[in-house]
């Protein structure tokens, strides 16, 4: 079964309907985002790419609840995203790690917050740590970690509390080119233990053509959805493929003409 | 001749690698780290040392050329200094420990005040610009007076104990509330952001980062208003006569011309007031390092 027919079948887990924000600042208007609507299935990758500058962060943001919508609506399994919550989690390009906690005191904030007891949440977190290959450094302190270790506790701490959808603002922006690729495997395998929803923002065709289920091309501002495309090839998938290739052309290809405009 | 690599000649162990093909930086180089840091402790204590002797010989010299009578020379103030720990004061009868103990007092209970109403005050400023464009126009016209400026209504307001106290807590009050407000406004805003995506409510986010964060700005503003609050205790005894403590002293025997007791009295306040920082600076690295912040 193709994913094109999984959707026939199956409910959308994520629907975004006729989404837009102005922001007004000194009585100027700026349109960010226009008219953006989208379902996406349980267990999807879906990364968002677009020109340098297009609303890509605040079309996550909206999806977290951290600002609202000036028109449109966004909802999971039918419950309207209005405010943030545990449901949707969220890994940010700096990390944004607590770096007075150690790297299990991190994972563990959000179970803390939901109150989940201490012998139970130890054990998650454990759980989970491992998962992303830190076992041996859930006592180490952020400040000791790479890079590349600090967003793996970035992504154990979004995964631990299980929510329905984890939001990733540029996970590997800040990554070095190899950590980066390391990561990108990782994600991967993590995915198919997990079945976790994504949303994943990136700069990188690439990353967007290696990982995604499927790829949102969005415009310059204001902001709305180009093109949709659909990757159906299993991953891992083979960098020097001519199929990945051409998809990679023609996004590139897109953006370039889309940046060239803006300069 | 061959070339022997200097990491075989020591037998140099590699280092070992993390999993994943990325470097952990734990552990790495920390030998090396502390050799420089023995060094440059070595190094800062000598320069300490060259500094304050540097001091005293300024000091002889000019109280030789200018008038040892009133400016007594360091070894004449040493004798005071020595006398009154061993002596005690003859004229009110009080030991070197009851003047310090005294003002140490008042300065520490001000001082305390202050930060019980200056944190949590700062606290709420810094995460609510309604209330800080309530409260700061005030607070604003308040903090440029000298705090010793307050000393002789304080003083005859609220007695020669609660006076110099009260004086401590507004020398003290603006460091602490200026410096945790402005650190909280500059909190990242992704932590916040980070925390209510795992379901902060807005108490759970004060709890968990405003307060944790707040810390190292808190003990900045500790740093300053110990070093103000110590000098507005001073000044502000200078007025509380009778009741003891080293403005007292200082100005009991300015009036009566013992010149190597006043400046007894100027050596054991600088001291002290370098004791007090000495430990606060101690205090901020363990927080500091505690709360991940680095110290440089």
């Amino acid at each position: 079964m193709t994913p094109t027919e999984a959707s026939e079948t199956q409910q959308p887990q994520i629907v975004i309907d006729g989404l837009g924000k102005t922001y007004s600042r000194d009585s100027v208007e700026t349109e960010a985002i226009r008219d953006i609507s989208l379902d996406i299935r349980k267990g999807e990758l879906v990364s968002f790419i677009g020109p340098s500058g297009c609303g890509k962060t605040t079309l996550l943001k909206l999806i977290a609840g951290l600002i609202q919508p000036t028109n449109g609506r966004i909802s999971i399994d039918g419950r309207q995203c209005d405010a943030p919550g545990a449901d949707r989690g969220m890994v940010f390009q700096d990390f944004a790690l607590l770096p007075w906690r150690s790297v299990r005191k991190n994972v563990e904030t959000g179970l803390e917050i939901a109150g989940v007891p201490k012998a139970q949440r130890r054990e998650l977190a454990e759980q989970y740590i491992k998962l992303v290959g830190l076992g041996e450094f859930a006592d180490a302190r952020i400040s000791e970690l790479s890079g590349g270790m600090k967003q793996r506790v970035g992504i154990a701490r979004a995964l631990v509390v299980r929510p329905d959808v984890i939001l990733m603002d540029e996970p590997f922006g800040a990554l070095d080119a190899q950590t980066r690729n390391i990561m990108q495997a990782q994600l991967i395998e993590i995915l198919r233990n997990t079945q976790q929803t994504i949303i994943f923002i990136t700069h990188s065709v690439d990353e967007a053509v290696y990982l995604s289920d499927r790829i949102v091309v969005l415009t310059k501002r204001p902001t709305t959805v180009k093109e949709i495309i659909e990757l159906d090839t299993p991953r891992p998938r083979d960098r020097s493929a001519p199929d990945y290739n051409a998809v990679k052309r023609k996004i590139l290809d897109y953006l370039e003409n889309q940046n060239t405009e803006l300069l | 001749m061959t070339i022997i690599p200097i990491s075989h000649m020591f037998n140099v162990k590699s280092k070992p690698e993390a999993a994943g093909g990325e470097t952990a930086v734990v552990a790495e180089g920390k030998r090396t780290v502390v050799t420089d840091r023995q060094k440059q402790l070595v190094r800062k204590v000598v320069l300490a040392a060259v500094s304050l002797l540097g001091l005293l010989v300024v000091w002889h010299v000019a109280s030789v050329a200018v008038d040892r009578t009133v400016f007594p020379t360091p070894a004449e103030t040493w004798t005071a200094i020595v006398k009154l720990f061993t002596v005690g004061d003859s004229m009110t009868g009080y030991s070197a420990w009851d003047y310090i103990g005294s003002s140490l007092g008042t300065f520490l209970k001000g001082f305390a005040v202050a930060l019980v109403i200056a944190y949590p005050l700062g606290l709420v400023l810094g995460r609510s610009a309604i209330l800080r464009d309530l409260l700061c126009p005030a607070l604003d016209v308040i903090r440029p007076i000298a705090p010793v400026a307050w000393a002789p209504v304080f003083v005859i307001l609220m007695g020669y104990q609660l006076g110099p106290l009260c004086v401590v807590l507004i020398g003290a009050f603006f460091p602490l509330l200026t410096s945790v407000m402005f650190g909280v406004m500059k909190i990242d805003r992704n932590w916040i952001d980070a925390i209510k995506t795992l379901g902060a409510n807005e108490s759970q986010v004060f709890t968990k980062v405003v307060v944790p964060s707040s810390i190292p700005y808190l003990m900045n503003g500790v740093k300053t208003g110990l070093g103000i609050g110590w000098m507005c205790i001073v000044s502000a005894e200078l007025y509380a006569s009778p009741v003891g403590g080293l403005g007292f002293f200082i100005s009991n025997y300015a009036q009566s011309g013992n010149w190597p007791n006043v400046f007894a009295g100027i050596v054991i306040i600088g001291l002290l007031g370098l004791i007090t920082m000495i430990v606060a600076e101690a205090l901020n690295r363990a927080i500091n390092k505690r709360m991940g912040v680095s110290n440089e």
